[in-house]
């Protein structure tokens, strides 16, 4: 994972330092050119300077730039040598060789591609993702355990259905509050009226009313009868807040409340 | 002695028409689709228009319509050239173009209908699926006869690519499309689950491979050097690239299966053969690349070429992206979301949109006899279409880095960051938005082309036979020079080219697919997973036609993050009985492969009435029609019997009972449905639909 982002940022810092060079050295000229400006060439000046340039350009032999050197090309005045007798419907082809680099990127992925299979399937050293993924949750479990013998950390996580109490903090039953919109609204109704699920403000409850078990049920679920389990996507203090955001609601008699279902309790 | 004959134009501009037709409208279902990403009202409330069903509408037509009609379109002029002949044959040419369009239309008709066999790029049913064969045929015999009566003794380069592509899709249509027939439009894969999906990747992605890449490379080394009056750069690299593309290429299919349920060894091959591409597909590029040189002033100047510059381009940039996407490490992150949307449209934009236009400015004024109507409104389009590719797939690229790492956040304390699936999506609403616009933005382009290539027709007139000639091929012909070569040999014997080139696309696939076929241990048995019960085998079929595959995958990889997230990680042993598999490529919505049991009856029937109420937010169109439509339940005797057929343990004389126990499982549902307020009859699809989902991955669930 961090190994990608690794990668990912140097290739953006290598494009921003192309792309400073490039900044750069146009400030450069627009610098120089704003202190002293040059003068705009007459067309006999620029004349006089083309004849000047050809001058040398028939005195030096023709170099090629690195740039084609790179690439493995033959400068362009040589192609009459490499075009092959064979014409089809106009189109010739050039006997050109396929450059250098190119041969050493395919053989180079070729012998990635056997370094890749050798490691994997015949000496063993890298991991099947079976293996990956062991070590992936013992990682995980490492890293938690660490996490809850730091000082202060983890109080809040150590909440569970057995020391579980009720708040009625009103900080505590405003988050209960927010939680049980997003999450329990959709089957329990807006005001938990009930909807598909129960009416969760009058006295009669299905699997319990008391704050230990509403926690239980939350945390849970009751999977046969469609309520899901919370336990991975809400925090123990979050089931611990809507638990007290529910048992608040109790005989709030709201509009459209359905039908009791279950034992009734005090 | 010269022979005076007529190349066919008419066929040219016949092939040239459907390609701009069905690009519209293929291109059009693409941005419909991708604004319901955002607006799922756009569905328009109906069961014809909604995302499952249009999506592959999209991707077939752009691919098989848009790109088929282009590919033929320009093996039509350059083949005829090339070889100094007229087609084979115009009766067959008119089959092809005609047999074509009506598989098309066809197309159009039955995936709306929800006609489908799922398998993606693959998803029509056994009857087309027979015509397709037949017209490729068609096209075989009459490429092939113009090759045998050709009069240029050696083959260019771009025949080669043709020689491949016929073959190799003849091979991948053929394999990937085994079918046990249970009515006239509706069929089971014979493969199931691991096999099933090592096939269906096999033939998806050498169709990117041998449709969308050596036809265009093809076109490419003939319009390229005629278009920019260049040699080709070099004829060496012509030779390895071409061989070693094909050779390497099938065996690549594999890396859209990495961290799934297929064996290891057999992912291995696929990220290892992936590397190797690079450069074979670099060839290409630099080939056309260098081709150009010494003419890039012309580039400059000519719309035309500017297309083929940026096509080329992009197809270099898809062809190095692909093998990164292929390695394990960056696939774990990419796979599933709009990364690999952004990566297929950069390909499919850029090298085969791109290369098309190009093409078709060169070659309407040419055929016409005329010249363009307006560089202008050509160069408007190539603007217009760069900008609305750069729109398009950057922020797909963004959205799918954004959603892939959302997905594996964890916090401190150990839980996941964004437990909410629906919360990673409504983060990237934004860019879906852009994504549009950069959809538009190209598909105006198109209608410009339109717009220009019409008036440009109006001002000429078709040569619908256009006059050559050439000498007859000598009867005892002596190799001169380097006609004596190796290669230049093969290049007089079409026959001897085309079974090479057989034996060579064979060997990858045959090494990858008969052990994962024959060798047991590659995919363990689990005794605890049974056949479906009658009713889920009928839910599953809806889940089939309604194209719920599309967005939902059931592969949940072995990660911490989908474990958790999903729970247990998907083993070979669960998909026995799954004709075809449905393990998915992208996620638009969570994985459902352990949804059984995780959500009451009467959740899921709400959430597919009004996903909105249950997850607010969802782009979840509603599947109302799924509660008035009743189940047919008169296809069960035959499905349970063809399931039988296939391997899948029901009992001798079942199919007599399934109904009984269909009927039982369904008044169960209705009468649990009922207990929570949902007034439901028995016989409607949406309780089949229902039993399938609470299935799903129950059979290994710990207790």
């Amino acid at each position: 994972m961090s190994d990608i982002l690794i990668w990912a940022l140097l290739f953006v810092s290598v494009s921003i330092l192309v792309v400073s060079v490039l900044v750069l050295k146009v400030i450069k000229i627009y610098i120089q050119q704003s202190l002293h400006p040059s003068r705009l060439a007459t067309a006999e000046e620029k004349e006089q300077y083309r004849l000047e340039q050809e001058g040398l350009q028939m005195e030096k032999p023709e170099k090629s730039s690195i740039w084609t050197k790179l690439l493995g090309l033959k400068p362009l005045s040589e192609e009459k040598e490499l075009v092959m007798e064979h014409e089809f419907d106009g189109i010739a082809e050039l006997d050109n060789p396929t450059p250098a680099w190119f041969m050493v990127l395919f053989y180079g992925t070729i012998f990635f591609a056997i370094a890749y299979m050798v490691n994997y399937h015949v000496i063993g050293w890298g991991k099947s993702q079976e293996q990956e993924y062991a070590a992936e949750l013992q990682q995980a479990e490492d890293e938690h355990i660490a996490y809850l013998q730091k000082p202060g950390a983890g109080t809040a996580n150590k909440i569970n259905e057995s020391n579980v109490a009720q708040s009625t903090d009103k900080a505590v039953l405003q988050a209960g509050g927010a939680l049980f919109k997003t999450a329990c609204s959709p089957c329990h109704g807006e005001h938990a009226e009930g909807a598909v699920g129960p009416n969760l403000t009058d006295d009669y409850w299905l699997h319990g009313g008391k704050v230990k078990e509403i926690f239980k049920t939350i945390k849970y679920g009751v999977p046969e009868k469609g309520m899901i389990a919370w336990e991975k996507q809400l925090k123990p203090k979050q089931i611990s807040d809507i638990a007290s955001y529910i048992l608040s609601l109790k005989g709030s008699n709201p509009a459209g409340a359905k039908a009791p279902q279950g034992k009734k309790e005090e | 002695m010269t022979e005076k004959f007529y190349y066919d134009n008419k066929i040219v501009r016949n092939f040239a028409i459907a390609t701009i037709a069905w690009g519209i409208i293929g291109m059009t279902v693409g941005l419909l689709i991708a604004m319901q990403l955002f607006k799922p009202a756009l569905n328009m409330g109906s069961q014809y228009t909604t995302f499952g069903r249009i999506r592959p509408l999209h991707t077939n037509a752009v691919i098989f319509a848009f790109v088929g009609n282009a590919i033929f379109m320009g093996v039509y002029y350059s083949l005829q050239r090339l070889l100094k002949a007229r087609m084979f044959s115009d009766v067959l040419s008119k089959i092809h173009f005609w047999g074509w369009q009506l598989i098309i239309i066809s197309a159009v008709i039955t995936l709306p209908l929800g006609l489908t066999s799922s398998h993606e790029y693959a998803e029509l049913e056994w009857p087309i699926d027979i015509a397709i064969t037949l017209i490729w045929v068609v096209f075989g015999v009459n490429m092939f006869g113009t090759i045998i009566k050709r009069r240029e003794k050696h083959m260019y380069v771009a025949i080669w690519f043709y020689i491949a592509t016929f073959v190799t899709v003849a091979v991948l249509h053929i394999v990937n499309s085994f079918e046990l027939p249970v009515s006239a439009f509706k069929s089971y894969y014979l493969y199931a689950g691991v096999q099933d999906a090592l096939v269906q990747w096999w033939y998806g992605h050498n169709a990117v491979a041998f449709f969308l890449t050596t036809p265009y490379l093809g076109m490419m080394y003939y319009f390229l050097p005629k278009m920019a009056q260049r040699p080709i750069y070099s004829y060496k690299l012509s030779i390895l690239h071409f061989w070693s593309l094909i050779f390497i290429y099938i065996w690549a299919g594999p890396h859209h299966l990495l961290y799934t349920s297929l064996p290891g060894w057999a992912q291995s091959l696929g990220v290892a053969f992936s590397v190797m591409l690079i450069a074979p597909s670099w060839g290409g590029m630099i080939n056309g690349l260098l081709t150009l040189r010494g003419a890039w002033d012309k580039v400059r100047e000519d719309a035309t070429l500017k297309f083929m510059v940026v096509g080329i381009t992009a197809y270099g940039m898809a062809t190095f992206e692909g093998p990164m996407l292929a390695l394990k490490q960056i696939n774990a992150i990419a796979h599933y979301t709009d990364w690999i949307v952004a990566h297929v449209h950069v390909g499919a934009l850029g090298w085969n949109g791109f290369l098309t236009f190009g093409i078709l400015y060169w070659l309407i004024p040419r055929i016409y006899r005329t010249s363009l109507y307006s560089k202008k409104l050509a160069s408007f389009h190539f603007w217009i279409g760069t900008l609305g590719i750069i729109f398009y797939a950057v922020p797909l690229y963004f959205a799918g880095f954004t959603q892939g790492l959302m997905w594996k956040e964890f916090t401190e304390e150990g839980m996941l960051r964004y437990p909410n699936f629906l919360e990673t999506v409504l983060q990237i609403l934004p860019m879906y938005v852009l994504r549009a616009i950069g959809g538009g933005l190209y598909l105006i382009g198109v209608i410009v082309m339109t717009y220009n290539l019409i008036k440009t027709v109006g001002t000429g007139k078709l040569l619908a036979n256009e006059p050559a000639e050439a000498p007859a091929l000598p009867e005892n012909y002596q190799p001169q020079g380097s006609d004596k070569k190796l290669h230049r040999m093969l290049e007089r014997k079409p026959m001897v080219f085309l079974v090479l080139s057989l034996v060579v696309i064979l060997i990858g696939g045959m090494v990858e697919m008969m052990p994962t076929f024959t060798i047991k241990s590659n995919i363990p048995t689990i005794s605890s997973v049974k056949p479906y019960t009658p009713l889920e085998l009928q839910g599953r079929d809806l889940y089939i036609k309604e194209g719920c595959v599309s967005c939902h995958s059931q592969m949940i990889r072995p990660f911490r993050s989908e474990t958790e997230r999903y729970g247990e990680y998907s083993k070979a042993g669960e998909f026995v009985y799954d004709h075809p598999h449905l393990w998915g490529s992208k996620r638009t919505g969570p994985d459902l492969q352990r949804e059984g049991g995780k959500y009451g009856n009467a959740w899921h029937f709400n959430h597919m009435m009004d996903p909105q109420t249950m997850s607010p937010g969802s782009i979840m169109p509603p599947y109302e029609w799924l509660v008035t439509q009743s189940l047919d339940t008169s296809t069960t005797r035959s499905k349970i019997n063809a399931m039988r057929t296939l391997g899948v343990p029901y009992e001798a004389g079942y199919e007599n009972r399934a109904n009984r126990d269909l009927d039982a499982q369904a008044r169960a549902i209705a009468d649990d449905l009922q207990k929570n307020n949902i007034k439901v009859k028995s016989d409607k699809e949406i309780i089949a639909l229902i039993a399938y989902l609470q299935r799903l991955g129950t059979d290994i669930k710990a207790k």
